[in-house]
């Protein structure tokens, strides 16, 4: 078949359908003349025909059109609108600015392509020109028939077919076949299998957020069953470790955080929740239900605690106690942000954009944002006050003080039932030996009122005489401080719950609290699918939506994201936008494939985890040639593993396991590792201090890391601010990275005791390196390294040698206990090369 | 490495940034680029060059942000007809429609509190300075006054934010994020966007710091600020572990050099060197930081000059010492920030004791910079980020508690330096003090004037994040021709 010639590769004279003004070449012309034969490029142009308007049309008019002539009714200009089929390309018997195969007829391409700067679209003053390579889509658009789509990601998820393998042998399993079909038509080869060192690394970093043991390296290494690397992927899925990785991502992504944020920034409790997040992946819960949960397990019926408690994902918004805040306009905040965050995490849509107005590019109107709004806007909270616990909330007493609770009530309703039967039999005795009007009072008062201080007042005027009754009388008084102590100490979790009675909810015109204009009820936005007509128009409802079969976007969003997690960036490079002006996925139809086979096989996420790790794609080796580089320079076509920076939690996880020091205890409250003194401080004038915690909690994961929301732990760098949903990693490379790893006592410490494991585990220097730099790269040095770090060893020692003290200073970074039996010289050399390799690239990076 | 591999990795650069910032400001892309280029050649100074959309009149620029709203009606403001109406109540045409914080509610029927101060005219401008801030009026020949300012946020943080990032919700890039991701950095051994704090001693201002005041929003979180602490190592983790000399490091980082350009070899994967190259940076930052803050080589005179807090640590006075420093080793944008100037029944108690804190050393700096040659091509503003109520909060016979509650409808700052015109006062408020009501200037107008000082127009310097292409300036701004030089 003969393909039609592309504009591109037109010359001026042959393309007769630009109206020119006399003697005069358009600026364009210039421009086009420079790009004539520069070709498409890009790795989308493959399978799909010469014109693709959603690929290739509707990004230009969303990025240059929709701004004025979009989904905005109120800044829509000319009462042109290019964002919908009829808009574009007119409906029966009314031409559109588009007409089909009529180039010359098309008004709108005439104003993009006129010379004249009055006619000119888009005008000059917007700053924004179209490129000659856009206009030329755009002719050859209309010249094909300007055939119209709707945006991808509002499109129904079909099962795609299977594509055809090409190179049999490569593929382990469906998600090679897509990978492949983009490798050949870019005629790329695939990178070889990393080796099993490399991919037990890459495996248990991405699996655990922790580097492999050297046994667990050594067995994997030797282990030539057929499917080694399957009973790999399923023992690392098996184990707790697993939802502690997991968790991670979607603490960033619910805003997760121990404190309120805001001045006062006081602690709340809402690490039950954590931990429970952190579970229901180990438990491997399907996603379907762990959506619904956590958005309205409060109204499934008759609710768990369990239930209950998954809601606090609602309620980890700040909350802003400042004084002269007008509670009203911190409730609609907080009823915004758990709206947004929902459109973040699981409609991959930025709703915040119609706060103010109708979307700018998305057909997402404001009305649609306050008909999401209403869903929350069910709140009993009204945004009063700074309570870090405020209602509703969820008792969680842990099992020990449950027991001691019900024991100590027992015990103090018990003593009480014997004061108060002594009381009644020694009204006599009592009102004649305490003869005081104000003890008569108290005696008066039934025993459950009585505060502390009258009790205290009673039994200093006792005589002698009622010694017994004076000591059970403090006995109550100490089980009562004692039950106090315990309640206070039990978290209380702020979840959800709907008033009894319904607010109503109003559109904010600008976005303002006190500016409602017309009454809106709960309802999803209309360009997506309805929601079943017997669905409750609450929470629970929205949330069974979102896990319909219909929903085109949250199974698409939730395995965009997974894949992320493996491979460094999603199939759709903008995670929180697969909106219009989002990217357009790099391998739509794999994706489509994942999200719909997610769907259907029960939303499984270790299945849909072990399919990512178990393809041929992941297993690639992340070594590149300069030629892959330059033809590939993001690995977008993944002809080649991932390599990317660890995240800096899990460096210091890293290290901390490669130590030897790491804590393996599961959840519980926040701990504070160390800190450098008076960062709390300085930002907070002083009210609050950072203690750091001593002994076993220095060492526990950083998911337990006690993280205040004015100022996040400072020895983690690039991380999400947990004040608003995150769903993309931010990766950096800052000089203030390197001094982290290279000087705070962390890193120090954790080289301090990696040098004395090192230096216990075995008798040769050359053993004592290889194993330490085993630890943490996952593989013995290669000659060349081995020379270079023995050779710092031995100046290290020649230095610490001549120089003692430097060397005992060294040895007491941290609080680890000392190593008195050891060599102190070698010691301090050993943890100086420790921090070394704690600080080579291949250390900080998964590859 | 071999020439051809090192060229390939640059063009390879080259097309990612090509390929990632279509919709990027061509500041930032030329600027990207250039920063290659200058990686090639460490001396060259060639990384402003050719970027920019105007010629820039500003190469540095210094924020002294007054947290907390400064009193324009005391300090700047001068209007005698507020003096004549002192007690009386505010009259409804000023206020009526107008919100102010809860603290207000309705402004109707409060009354009008005159300045406690007296003003006096400086120089040969004749600008007015009050006589709260004596050495401010003593250099009112190098300012110019904007005395037009207005905002749209009535509390703290909004109000800040909308200053610093655009925006009143955090989450936007703050203005030396904005010029470090256009303009590239130009500095080899510090941070290109330095941030300082301080209060004024014994405040009771409860206002904190935020950290997105210097956030970097949507941008590569490598463009936020970098905040140099008040006390301590003014950058964590900047020293050594004890026990580990300059030259055991020196030797640490020799051999990581060497093993990562193996890894390099093996893996080919560019930000491998890049790497190597930060930790190269942070080892400066080891000797710049601490030689950066030894004050030991500035004259008497000098330190004399910014008063006798210079030496204390996380002290304004020691902040704008730093400040002038960081300018001096180019350091382009230095965001200093001190709170405590929100009086809302201290006026005539705690404002003495602010001014007293910040008028010196705030003049000093001013002075400073122009002896050094260094106030042609340094932007200075002071300033906060709203003005305080012509009308009293609290009562007119307890003097002792007099107050006045933000006001964002006028504010005076000043701005010094880099390009704009000396001994001047723009724009004015109407004879209460209370509205901006010739020649207003909105933050955005500001902001985009700040770019603009700077060679880039705030309409092209955008960044494209959620699908919309966002800039500094929202989708306002206008550059205020008249106080540029």
């Amino acid at each position: 078949m003969i393909r039609p010639k592309l504009i591109t590769e037109l010359s001026i004279s042959e393309r007769p359908w630009i109206r020119r003004h006399q003697g005069q070449t358009s600026v364009w012309i210039k421009m086009l003349s420079t790009v004539i034969g520069a070709g498409l490029i890009g790795t989308t142009a493959s399978t799909e025909a010469a014109s693709n308007f959603d690929r290739d049309i509707r990004p230009i008019l969303s990025e240059h059109c929709y701004p004025c002539h979009g989904p905005d009714a109120e800044n829509r200009k000319a009462r042109l609108r290019l964002d919908t089929k009829e808009g574009l390309l007119g409906s029966a018997g009314v031409p559109g600015p588009f007409v089909p195969r009529n180039p010359e007829g098309s008004e709108a391409l005439q104003r993009i392509l006129s010379s004249d700067p009055d006619e000119l679209m888009p005008p000059p003053e917007a700053n924004h020109p179209l490129s000659a390579k856009q206009i030329a889509l755009l002719e050859q658009w209309v010249i094909d028939g300007a055939a119209w789509q709707r945006h991808w990601a509002f499109e129904p998820i079909a099962t795609p077919s299977l594509p055809r393998p090409s190179a049999p042998d490569w593929v382990t399993n469906e998600i090679d076949l897509f990978i492949q079909e983009h490798h050949q038509l870019n005629t790329l080869e695939p990178a070889p299998e990393a080796s099993r060192e490399e991919l037990i690394r890459r495996l248990t970093l991405d699996l655990h957020g922790l580097p492999p043991t050297a046994e667990a390296i050594k067995a994997f290494v030797n282990d030539s069953r057929p499917d080694a690397y399957e009973r790999l992927v399923d023992r690392l899925l098996a184990s707790p470790r697993y939802g502690e990785r997991m968790v991670w991502d979607w603490l960033d992504a619910a805003r997760y955080a121990d404190s309120n944020g805001y001045q006062g920034d006081r602690e709340r409790t809402m690490w039950p929740w954590r931990d429970w997040a952190a579970s229901e992946f180990n438990r491997n819960t399907p996603f379907d239900e762990f959506t619904i949960k956590q958005l309205a397990g409060d109204l499934l019926p008759h609710p768990t605690t369990e239930q209950i408690l998954a809601t606090g994902f609602n309620r980890n918004h700040m909350i802003n106690g400042e004084g002269g805040r007008i509670p009203e306009e911190n409730r609609i905040d907080y009823v915004m942000d758990m709206a947004e965050t929902m459109g973040t995490v699981w409609l991959g849509l930025t709703v915040n954009c119609c706060r103010c107005h109708d979307h700018k590019f998305d057909p997402l109107s404001q009305r649609d944002y306050y008909g999401l709004f209403a869903f929350f806007n069910q709140t009993p909270v009204t945004g009063g006050g700074g309570d870090p616990q405020t209602p509703p909330v969820i008792e969680l007493p842990s099992d020990s003080d449950l027991t001691l609770q019900r024991a100590t009530t027992k015990e103090k309703a018990a003593l009480e039932r014997t004061i108060i039967a002594f009381e009644k039999a020694n009204e006599e005795r009592l009102k004649q030996e305490v003869n005081k009007p104000d003890i008569a009072t108290i005696l008066q008062e039934n025993l459950e009122k009585r505060s502390d201080a009258q009790i205290d007042t009673l039994v200093k005027s006792l005589p002698h005489s009622l010694e017994a009754y004076s000591s059970k009388l403090k006995q109550l008084k100490s089980l009562r401080q004692h039950l106090a102590a315990i309640k206070k100490r039990i978290p209380k979790v702020m979840v959800m719950a709907d008033r009894a009675e319904p607010r109503e909810s109003f559109l904010l015109n600008r976005g303002l609290y006190n500016n409602p204009g017309e009454a809106v009820s709960a309802a999803t936005p209309g360009a997506l699918p309805p929601m079943p007509k017997d669905a409750s128009r609450n929470r629970l409802g929205l949330a069974q939506w979102l896990v319909a079969d219909t929903n085109p976007l949250t199974s698409r969003v939730f395995v965009n994201r997974q894949w992320a997690l493996f491979f460094g960036q999603g199939l759709v490079t903008t995670p929180e936008d697969f909106g219009s002006q989002g990217s357009r996925p790099s391998h739509p139809r794999l994706l489509d494939w994942l999200a719909s086979d997610f769907r259907d096989q029960g939303w499984n996420i270790k299945r849909l985890h072990r399919q990512l790790v178990r393809s041929a794609t992941y297993r690639q080796s992340s070594r590149v040639s300069p030629d892959k580089l330059e033809k590939d320079p993001e690995n977008l076509l993944y002809a080649r593993g991932p390599r990317y920076r660890l995240p800096s939690w899990m460096i210091r996880d890293q290290a901390l396991a490669a130590a030897g020091l790491l804590v393996d205890q599961i959840g519980g409250p926040p701990v504070k590792p160390y800190q450098p003194d008076g960062v709390w401080a300085d930002f907070s004038f002083g009210n609050k201090k950072y203690k750091a915690d001593t002994g076993a909690a220095l060492y526990r994961r950083s998911l337990y890391t006690f993280w205040r929301r004015i100022i996040g732990p400072t020895m983690f760098f690039d991380a999400a601010k947990r004040q608003t949903c995150v769903v993309k990693a931010s990766r950096t490379n800052t000089p203030l990275h390197a001094l982290a790893t290279l000087n705070d006592v962390t890193y120090t410490e954790a080289a301090r005791a990696m040098a004395e494991r090192t230096i216990r585990g075995s008798a040769s220097d050359a053993e004592r390196l290889s194993q330490a730099f085993l630890w943490t790269t996952g593989r013995a040095p290669h000659d060349e390294e081995k020379a270079i770090l023995e050779n710092r060893l031995a100046q290290l020692k020649e230095r610490y040698g001549s120089a003692p003290a430097m060397a005992d200073a060294l040895l007491a970074e941290g609080q680890h206990s000392a190593a008195p039996d050891l060599d102190p010289i070698d010691h301090a050399a050993y943890t100086a090369i420790c921090s070394l390799i704690l600080n080579l690239d291949e250390t900080l990076s998964k590859q | 490495m071999k020439p051809t591999m090192e060229q390939r990795q640059r063009m390879t650069r080259r097309h990612f940034l090509g390929q990632s910032s279509l919709g990027l400001g061509t500041a930032a892309l030329a600027s990207l680029l250039a920063k290659d280029l200058k990686a090639a050649s460490p001396n060259s100074q060639t990384a402003l060059q050719g970027l920019t959309h105007f010629a820039p009149k500003a190469k540095r620029v210094i924020y002294l942000f007054q947290n907390g709203g400064p009193t324009h009606v005391e300090l700047f403001d001068g209007k005698p007809s507020l003096a004549a109406l002192h007690g009386k109540p505010v009259p409804d045409s000023f206020v009526s429609g107008k919100r102010f914080s809860t603290m207000t509610g309705k402004a109707d029927g409060k009354l009008m509190l005159a300045p406690v101060e007296p003003f006096k005219q400086h120089g040969q401008s004749g600008a007015t300075v009050s006589a709260f801030l004596p050495h401010i009026g003593s250099i009112a020949d190098e300012l110019c006054f904007v005395k037009s300012m207005h905002t749209d946020a009535v509390n703290h943080a909004p109000a800040i934010s909308l200053l610093l990032s655009g925006g009143q919700i955090p989450g936007r890039p703050t203005i030396g994020a904005w010029l470090n991701y256009g303009l590239g950095t130009a500095n080899e051994n510090l941070p290109s966007y330095v941030v300082m704090t301080s209060v004024t001693k014994n405040t009771t201002c409860g206002q904190i710091f935020y950290d997105f005041y210097w956030g970097s929003g949507f941008l590569p979180s490598e463009h936020q600020g970098v905040k140099f602490r008040g006390k301590g190592e003014p950058v964590l983790y900047l020293s050594n572990p004890k026990g580990v000399s300059q030259a055991v490091r020196r030797g640490i980082l020799d051999d990581l050099s060497t093993l990562n350009k193996r890894q390099f070899h093996d893996f080919g994967d560019p930000e491998i060197n890049s790497r190597i190259a930060q930790y190269e940076m942070a080892y400066r930052m080891q000797t710049s930081v601490p030689e950066l803050t030894d004050f030991s080589d500035e004259s008497e005179d000098t330190l004399k000059m910014y008063g006798p807090d210079v030496k204390e640590q996380g002290s304004f006075a020691y902040n704008c010492l730093m400040a002038r420093r960081l300018v001096e080793r180019d350091v382009r944008f230095v965001q200093l920030m001190h709170a405590g100037w929100d009086q809302h029944n201290s006026i005539t108690t705690e404002l003495y004791n602010q001014c007293r804190d910040t008028d010196q050393a705030s003049a000093a700096l001013v002075r400073d910079l122009k002896q050094r040659g260094l106030l042609e091509d340094t932007l200075v503003i002071w300033g906060g980020e709203f003005g305080r109520t012509p009308f009293i909060q609290g009562k007119l016979d307890d003097r002792e508690r007099w107050g006045r509650d933000h006001h964002p409808y006028a504010f005076t700052i000043w701005m010094a330096g880099g390009g704009i015109k000396p001994g001047m006062s723009y724009g004015a408020t109407d004879e209460l003090c209370m509205n901006a009501v010739q020649d207003p200037v909105h933050v955005h107008d500001l902001q985009a004037t700040i770019l603009h000082l700077l060679g880039i127009d705030h309409e092209r310097l955008t960044f494209k994040h959620q699908g919309r292409r966002f800039r500094l300036t929202d989708v306002h701004g206008h550059v205020v021709s008249p106080i540029l030089s």
